[in-house]
């Protein structure tokens, strides 16, 4: 049996002291294969969490492990090897190419002068095209619309070529059919036998992308598993405080949920 | 750019080099007099002294210093993100102004004696020396003060650089008052960026400092790629960014304390070449930052040239800092009109 590519073990994490601990206690596992969904309403501790199982943040309790191995012990460059990370907050501005935004995926590959090999350059471009940007390639990414720009640091995570991708809300900017481009490319990775981690709002989306769901709330883990076992009215009525419907897809039976609008 | 960083590397270096090979003859032969290179280069006198003993170590100078401002500039702007940034950004200019202004009030007491043999044992004038001390010092206050939960906050320090140079030039007006007022003109034409004539071995030690240092820039410049995407992404990509900010912050200021030493402050060099490169070369900070060591060095060279030969007839020299400028902001706005 593989080790896990992700093990987070009881992580508590407070952002300053004196406010409501972000992540009181919680446990996850991404294992080779899989894609899994973290939701909950605003302030649950989803993109905290995500920054966790990347190194981003350390935890003041509880383990992260990538591999089997601590993430916090791992040289840095050798963690940006095994997960990849998609920020909800990627600056706007950059002066660099959407090709160099790819091939910047590839600096924990690279040596001392950070000189990219044919290989990774190839590399950068395969990322391209599967996030749908290759037509962006020599465009400066400022220049880009917030969709155009997703996709070229979706690009990036998918060049670093890392086991583990953690994508922070990545289908926030995107429209409906590449929204469904990045759903398929990141199952198509996991195929292979790696991994994601998708901080998702569109429960319909995140039902139909995952094949496991975390529910947070409060920084506590609310309800975990199938689609089918976490998007049911009365966990989702609890976790967010609205009143929602859940029905099943004519076509292939996965949940859809839908807020109860009073009009 | 399709091309790999190496080869794009590659074709700015190439491309500059005879640009400064050009800036080279061109200030080796032109200056107060009037010098024959063939016959200097036989052994002919004059011409030989003024070649071996004055515009060759003028032109290196020059280089280095070019070079070490440009190279520095570049890294700033990255470190802090920030377009604004040049060498002094970090309080140097007023460290600078500061301990020239000190060592001019002090000489003459026993502390000033120690300092001038202090600063003799290296082969600066006292200053020179004050004046490095003095920017040294201001660099590391106003990063130290930058600080704050344990990482760099690049508007935090820009701010405290910004009002840490006005505190120091309120500083140096009253000290101005006090001070004889022909002690005074003296500190402030020097700091205005003056290439005179240094030992060779202060030369020697300047150029190693600036060599070095745009070696260890060189060497970062991948990372200083990814500080664009802000700390917590650079940090996913493997990066240690407060390690990469420090080395380079250091790497920098070194720099910029052996261009004091040689030349006072010498502004604009180190604010506009690297701006003029990326206009031309890109964003890449593995090309920029070597194509702007070549391109400093030559900017440099050639505006001490024209400061030579413009103010020849009146038998003065302007300081090389008002000639850049002078020189440098037509250029910038005909390059920016001609790419945008």
């Amino acid at each position: 049996m593989t080790a896990p590519l992700l093990a987070i073990d009881s992580v508590r994490y407070r952002h300053a002291a004196h406010v409501p601990e972000a992540v009181a206690g919680v446990s996850l596992r991404v294992d080779p294969g899989e894609v899994v969904g973290l939701i909950g309403p605003n302030a649950a501790g989803k993109s905290t969490l995500a920054r966790i199982a990347c190194g981003l943040l350390r935890p003041a309790t509880g383990t992260v492990r990538l591999r089997g191995d601590d993430a916090f012990a791992l040289a840095r460059r050798e963690r940006a090897r095994r997960v990849a990370f998609l920020s909800q907050e990627e600056p706007a501005d950059l002066p660099f190419t959407a090709r160099e935004v790819a091939l910047m995926g590839r600096a924990p590959h690279l040596g001392l002068w950070a000189l990219e090999a044919p290989g990774d350059r190839a590399l950068a471009v395969a990322a391209l095209a599967e996030a749908d940007a290759l037509d962006l390639a020599d465009r400066p990414v400022a220049q880009l619309s917030g969709g155009e720009r997703q996709r070229v640091f979706l690009a990036r995570a998918f060049a670093q070529d890392a086991a583990l991708l953690v994508l922070d809300e990545p289908t926030a900017a995107l429209d409906l059919a590449h929204q469904v481009l990045l759903v398929t490319a990141v199952r198509k990775r996991a195929r292979k036998g790696r991994g994601a981690l998708l901080v998702l709002h569109d429960l319909a989306l995140a039902g139909a992308a995952c094949d496991r769901l975390v529910l947070l709330r409060g920084g506590r883990l609310l309800a975990e598993g199938g689609p089918q076992d976490v998007l049911r009215p009365e966990v989702l009525g609890e976790a967010y405080g609205t009143q929602v419907d859940v029905v099943p897809d004519p076509a292939t039976g996965q949940p859809l949920v839908a807020p109860r609008i009073p009009r | 750019m399709r091309r790999s960083a190496a080869v794009r590397a590659a074709i700015a270096l190439l491309a500059l080099a005879p640009l400064v090979a050009v800036a080279v003859g061109v200030g080796l032969s032109l200056g107060a007099g009037t010098l024959s290179l063939g016959a200097a280069l036989r052994g002919v006198e004059p011409d030989a002294t003024v070649l071996f003993r004055l515009r060759i170590p003028r032109v290196v100078l020059a280089a280095i210093v070019g070079a070490g401002l440009s190279v520095a500039g570049v890294a700033l702007q990255a470190l802090l993100r920030n377009p604004l940034a040049d060498p002094f950004v970090f309080g140097l200019s007023g460290g600078a102004a500061i301990g020239a202004a000190l060592s001019v009030a002090i000489t003459g007491t026993a502390l000033g004696a120690a300092g001038v043999s202090a600063a003799g044992w290296i082969g600066l004038l006292p200053t020179q020396f004050a004046a490095v001390l003095g920017s040294l010092a201001a660099a590391v206050l106003v990063f130290t003060l930058g600080r704050a939960r344990g990482r760099l906050h690049p508007e935090r320090a820009l701010l405290v650089g910004v009002v840490f140079n006005s505190f120091a030039s309120a500083l140096v007006i009253a000290l101005e008052a006090v001070l004889a007022p022909e002690k005074t003109q003296a500190v402030l034409l020097w700091l205005a960026g003056t290439l005179g004539y240094e030992p060779e071995p202060v030369l020697v030690a300047a150029g190693a400092v600036v060599l070095v240092a745009a070696a260890i820039l060189t060497a970062l410049a991948g990372r200083l790629n990814l500080l664009a995407l802000g700390d917590e992404g650079a940090a996913a990509l493997g990066v240690d960014v407060e390690w990469t900010r420090l080395l380079s912050f250091f790497a920098a200021s070194a720099a910029v304390g052996a261009a004091v030493a040689l030349t006072g402050l010498v502004g604009f060099v180190g604010l506009v070449v690297p701006h003029a490169v990326r206009l031309v070369a890109g964003p890449d900070h593995r090309v920029v930052l070597p194509a702007s060591a070549l391109g400093g060095a030559a900017f440099l060279v050639l505006a001490d040239a024209v400061a030579r030969v413009l103010f020849r007839g009146l038998g003065t020299e302007p300081p090389v800092g008002a000639v850049t400028a002078l020189l440098g902001a037509p250029l910038f706005v005909l390059l920016l009109r001609r790419r945008t």
